[in-house]
């Protein structure tokens, strides 16, 4: 199995570097250090939220209210900052208002049992609809505070902020799914859930942190993202959950829960974002933009199939 | 002779009360997108006239559910509303509700999109609103002593409307300065997605001196890339489209700020012209198969005069009586058949 694991991302991280080579010489733009930072930045926020998708999708459970509760966010965040003038209280507000999420997702997932497709794909109309309830309108930065703007649109030695906070949080998880035995416990529900629990690991406990522990990543991301428009618009980042499952699917992580690593997740969503990067740097139709994690999403479905009866 | 004072008065009070005509007592409007800023200012507008007149005006959201629409048109008719007023979700679908409503003999007024079979309908024109911002954007280049419009036009090319805002935005330059559309952009009328695909075309070619949006998020998203991306401001100019909230208020009104024009749609003055045009589809005046509403490239030196905006309250009040007073075309100069 870890072999395989090894292989795929041995495979994506082949992929990724062709894919390099090939609009490298298409244009040389690509490698450029404006369109690389351009690609990492837009990486970065897909990335942060990828990590905590990667543990649920690996203890078996998935959260489709990913993108409609960033959108909420990038709400919150601007209007809070707004009223007090303190991105602290902001930043409190966000971080309890997706604790109170995840938890919600967790709860109902686990309390009521209804299958986490189901119970994230209700949260995320929930959200969908409630922002609109909480502000009608997009709120407008008038806090004007720098360093709000610093996090999603500055940079550090030329590394733009999104970047260097995915860089932050990205060792904790790596070192989590890895090297503790939390972390493997994660794989070892989403393989065999009767047997996890059989074992003595809390399963419910366990998905309850995943759910959580992705609220409060989306809770980063938002920031970031209402940081680099300069507003909390109700409505973005839609299609954010499909392109985070996506990569991380493509990354090798398993959609019946089981195997997925972080370094798999990462190339997933490079390979995905270098892909988006070439349609406009080849004037490909943008439409394709859309198209292509759709058909990733069935390719990497299919070869986690396969690898699944390999397995067997 | 008291019998002839009589029958004359009588007769007085008839002919009088033929040639004063009534206002519609209730008025019905379907919406496609309520949510959005736009319609948000359009009922705004609406509303504000219906209250002038003294008209009962209900609102229902279709939120871009064609079949939605069809249900909530039919219960307007079954409450039986004097007028309805609709923003078609999409062309096709409205035809069946326009034929049910010719049937029953219920006046439709519809706002946007023209449909098969309607009698009149309120909207902008998308070519002359783009070409406005353009020939502003051409003055303040020529005035810099620029000979070349460099373009990133953040678009949307599936809709023809907004391929003519482009269209108009980028012949209006070029009868300035020498113009040259360097990304042609599909940022999906949103901030996020504008700013991700204006950042990858910036990386490609960061040699732009002008900045299009379709609406104001695309043209948001643009120069957020920009600012994202590290470039200098100094030689940029940034046009927005539609003044559909108070997100150009907030930008243009910045100091230093690259955002200069705003391609003015006024959907507040667009609700009110489309109460006035509803009154006198009841009144059975004779209306225009297509009332232009106003349309003008807003800069900071002239927004006050139709736009009381209050930055630290976030509020914006429109001033009716100036967007009234903007000359406006009879006809577009550009339609989607022409692209």
């Amino acid at each position: 199995m870890i072999k395989t694991i090894k292989n795929n991302e041995t495979i994506l991280f082949f992929i990724f570097i062709i894919l390099c080579i090939f609009l490298s010489i298409y244009n040389p733009q690509f490698y450029s250090i404006q369109n690389i930072n351009s690609i990492l930045r837009s990486s970065s926020t897909v990335m942060i939220v990828a990590f905590g998708m990667t543990i649920l999708l690996t203890s078996g459970e998935v959260d489709l209210s990913v993108g409609a509760l960033m959108s909420f966010v990038t709400v919150i965040v601007m209007d809070v900052i707004n009223i007090t003038g303190s991105v602290v209280l902001g930043f409190i507000a966000v971080f309890l208002f997706c604790l109170f999420i995840g938890l919600i997702n967790g709860f109902v997932r686990t309390i009521l049992n209804v299958n986490s497709l189901i119970a994230t794909l209700a949260m995320m109309l929930i959200l969908q609809g409630s922002v609109y309830v909480y502000s009608m309108a997009a709120i407008y930065n008038t806090h004007l505070i720098p360093f709000f703007t610093f996090i999603g649109q500055g940079f550090v030695f030329k590394i733009p902020m999104p970047v260097i906070i995915m860089l932050f949080i990205l060792p904790f998880f790596v070192l989590f799914l890895n090297f503790t035995r939390f972390g493997r416990y994660f794989t070892a529900i989403g393989s065999n859930s009767d047997a996890a629990s059989l074992s003595g690991i809390n399963n419910k406990k366990f998905k309850i942190i995943g759910f959580v522990t992705t609220s409060l990543l989306v809770g980063i991301s938002g920031i970031i993202l209402a940081s680099l428009m300069d507003t909390g618009q109700q409505g973005s980042a839609k299609g954010f959950e499909l392109i985070v499952i996506a990569a991380v699917l493509l990354g090798g992580t398993s959609f019946k829960g089981g195997s997925g690593t972080i370094v798999g997740t990462i190339l997933g969503i490079l390979i995905l974002k270098v892909i988006d990067n070439g349609i406009i740097l080849m004037g490909i139709s943008q439409e394709f933009q859309l198209v292509v994690p759709g058909v990733i999403l069935i390719i990497a479905v299919y070869f986690d199939n396969l690898r699944k009866a390999q397995d067997v | 002779m008291k019998i002839i004072s009589i029958f004359l008065s009588l007769l007085i009070t008839i002919i009088f009360s033929l040639s004063v005509q009534a206002n519609p007592k209730r008025i019905g409007y379907i919406v496609n997108y309520g949510t959005h800023e736009w319609y948000q200012n359009v009922i705004f507008g609406l509303q504000s006239r219906a209250d002038e007149l003294g008209i009962e005006f209900e609102v229902m959201d279709a939120n871009l559910d064609v079949n939605k629409q069809t249900q909530q048109a039919e219960d307007f008719m079954t409450k039986g509303v004097d007028v309805l007023i609709m923003t078609p979700v999409n062309e096709e679908g409205v035809v069946p509700i326009l034929k049910k409503a010719k049937a029953e003999g219920m006046p439709v007024v519809l706002e946007g999109n023209p449909a098969k079979g309607m009698t009149t309908l309120f909207a902008i024109c998308d070519y002359d609103a783009g070409y406005k911002a353009g020939d502003e954007v051409g003055r303040i280049l020529v005035s810099r002593g620029v000979k070349e419009a460099r373009v990133m036009d953040v678009g949307l090319p599936l809709l023809s409307a907004t391929v003519l805002r482009s269209l108009g935005f980028m012949e209006a330059i070029a009868t300035h300065v020498s113009a040259t559309k360097v990304h042609e952009l599909d940022g999906s009328g949103m901030i996020d997605s504008s700013v991700e695909v204006a950042s990858a075309a910036l990386a490609k070619d960061s040699n732009i001196n002008v900045i299009y949006g379709i609406n104001d998020g695309s043209a948001l998203g643009g120069l957020q890339a920009w600012r994202a991306s590290g470039l200098s401001e100094k030689d940029l100019i940034v046009a927005g489209t539609g003044a559909e909230g108070l997100a150009f208020l907030n930008e243009l009104t910045k100091e230093g700020t690259p955002y200069l024009v705003e391609a003015a749609m006024f959907p507040e003055g667009v609700g009110y012209t489309g109460m006035n045009l509803a009154v006198d589809l009841f009144n059975g005046v004779d209306v225009p198969k297509h009332k232009v509403t106003p349309t003008l490239a807003l800069t900071v030196n002239n927004y006050a005069s139709y736009y009381d905006f209050d930055k630290a309250a976030q509020k914006r009040a429109i001033n009716f009586a100036n967007v009234a007073g903007i000359p406006t075309e009879d006809k577009c100069t550009k339609y989607a058949e022409d692209l």
